[in-house]
């Protein structure tokens, strides 16, 4: 029998699959669970250009933002939930740096649905007399054929490339995903059915036989995956649901050097993104110690 | 003699205006002033009726957590999707979008509670930015959920942790949640079949709105507030006040049941 195709790689080489000017939508939702190990990647690699398509986003745009890796933003919000306001996006928007356009929450989430159905909008009913409308000529009126009711077109997500990070999947690209699970692990299933280049970072690569085990855990199929990558604690300041919490300390320290900016700014970028030649040298840098502090231990869920 | 707190005021005016039968839906908000008045605040008045008036009601913690037992809790989270929501116990949990147990878009979502910056007299409210969209004196968050409450859900509480003339203001910078523009009849040729919002509350006042006018009115003043500390701190015209009612002090049951049953580790309302 012939050998089957792995798409096991690195994430130097995943990230290349996003080129300068790309429509990127990362994974997570707001502080949770975004693949920050692909985003550090993306940063040391200068990707220029890219627009963040979401629906709630964080830290992590905030930080490709500050790395100067973004021109445009579409979501509902961007912002770090208890640490507060996200500081390089905040700062760029209004210098008139960073084009943000602003579509609301479950909308954003529709978007991506558009994707999925193949449409060429959305339809939305309950847009009249917002100023999202006023702000975005790429929303279209227009009359229902059938009800003669007033409709908003709304553009799809139309991503270029998804980006998940996830617990655990296998060489092939079949990943899995908990039962018990939440909106920011719901919406990845989502954005990982809106777009043809599907990369995704785990936890653990695990063995099909283990897969084979739980069949009715994988989520994503392997034909929909373009790119598996390993990365422990891949979404680290981020929690992954039932597998590690936030990083607290480590986020407020975000917020605080995003909010200084300048030298300050920098010298985060430099510690934890320019000065690490990758992911293991980024968790060596964080350390073992935030790490046994940080791990949850779920027995028999 | 208890001594009702202002909270507890707002929050048993809020209970006495929910049916039974509503669904109710609430964010998690962060921050100690915000969390009270958008989180604390819409919990506690929802389980106040559940457990007086309306036996039918359903409370949404996050839009994902149905009827949450909060006294099972230490502290109010303030993660949204943390293990600690997820392991409360609840009547419901979400698997969150596409999966939410509830249809927003056909209306199942009788009520809601929002926030921002700024809220007008036609009720429009904005968590975008101030000043010019495209290059803003100040950006804020987003939009997030604000254009949805607005039209989608039955009746909009929104609710101001301060009342300042910077929040409440003529005309708001960016209209991201629709209140009455041209009234109820201004509202259907937008394409808005229901909702709206149905009161703003404040720790000076209650708003309510004459909906075909589509204009804000004090419905109530809270005791120990001037009229003129309202007008201060407005900055729209009032009209008169005269004949404006002080939001009434709570019951001792309202209050007892409040203190003892709905809130009895006071990590919903400060008891003091």
């Amino acid at each position: 029998m012939p050998e089957r195709t792995s798409k096991l790689t690195t994430m130097a080489d995943a990230a290349r699959l996003v080129p300068d000017g790309a429509r990127i939508a990362l994974g997570g939702f707001a502080v949770y669970q975004h693949p920050m190990a692909f985003v550090h990647e993306l940063i040391r690699q200068k990707r220029r250009e890219l627009t963040v398509v979401g629906v709630v986003n964080g830290n992590e745009t905030d930080l490709l933002a500050g790395a100067g890796c973004l021109k445009r933003i579409e979501s509902s919000y961007v912002g770090l939930e208890k640490h507060g306001l996200a500081p390089n996006f905040r700062r760029m928007v209004e210098e008139g740096t960073l084009e943000m356009v602003d579509y609301p929450e479950i909308l954003s989430m529709d978007r991506f649905r558009a994707s999925q159905e193949n449409f060429g909008f959305w339809p939305a009913y309950f847009l009249g007399g917002n100023d999202l409308l006023r702000v975005n000529p790429e929303i279209k009126e227009f009359e229902c054929p059938l009800t003669g009711r007033r409709v908003w077109a709304v553009p799809p997500a139309a991503p270029d490339v998804v980006v998940i990070h996830a617990i655990a999947g296998d060489e092939y690209g079949n990943i899995m995903a908990p039962t018990r699970r939440l909106t920011p692990q719901s919406l990845d299933l989502v954005l990982a059915k809106s777009c043809d280049t599907v990369i995704v970072t785990v936890e653990k690569i695990v063995p099909t036989e283990t897969l084979r085990r739980s069949p009715h855990l994988v989520e994503i199929p392997s034909y929909r995956t373009t790119a598996v990558v390993e990365a422990p604690w891949g979404s680290h300041p981020n929690a992954v649901l039932g597998e590690y919490t936030g990083d607290d300390e480590h986020m407020e320290h975000y917020a605080q050097c995003a909010k200084e900016g300048g030298d300050s700014f920098s010298g985060y970028l430099d510690r934890y993104v320019y000065g690490v030649a990758d992911h293991r040298e980024y968790l060596e840098r964080i350390g073992l110690q935030k790490f046994f502090e940080l791990r949850k231990v779920e027995v028999g869920q | 003699m208890i001594e009702p707190t202002v909270y507890e005021m707002i929050t048993v005016a809020l209970a006495h205006d929910l049916k039974d039968g509503d669904v109710g839906f609430t964010g998690l908000t962060t921050g100690s002033a915000a969390a009270r008045f958008a989180t604390s605040i819409p919990l506690a008045a929802a389980e106040l009726a559940r457990r007086t008036h309306a036996p039918n009601l359903t409370i949404m913690l996050a839009g994902h957590f149905h009827n949450p037992n909060l006294s099972k809790i230490a502290s109010l989270p303030d993660s949204e999707f943390s293990e600690e929501l997820r392991d409360l116990e609840c009547e419901i949990q979400s698997k969150g979008f596409p999966n939410h147990p509830w249809v927003m878009k056909r209306g199942d979502i009788s009520f809601g509670f929002s926030s921002g910056v700024q809220v007008d007299r036609q009720g429009n409210l904005n968590s975008v930015c101030i000043g010019d969209y495209r290059k803003p004196k100040v950006r804020l968050i987003g939009p997030v959920l604000q254009p949805e409450h607005f039209a989608l859900f039955g009746r909009e509480y929104i609710m101001m942790p301060h009342h300042t003339p910077r929040n409440f203001v003529e005309k708001v910078d960016f209209v991201s949640g629709v209140g009455y523009p041209g009234g109820l009849k201004g509202r259907a040729e937008l394409g808005l079949d229901w909702g709206g919002p149905e009161q703003v509350i404040t720790p000076k006042c209650i708003f309510d709105f004459d909906k075909d006018a589509g204009d804000i009115r004090v419905k109530s003043i809270h005791p120990g507030v001037t009229q003129q500390d309202l007008r201060d701190a407005t900055g729209f015209d009032l009209g008169p006040l005269d004949d404006v009612p002080e939001t009434p002090v709570p019951s001792e049951e309202d209050v007892r049941i409040l203190r003892e049953k709905v809130d009895p580790n006071g990590l919903l309302l400060p008891q003091a």
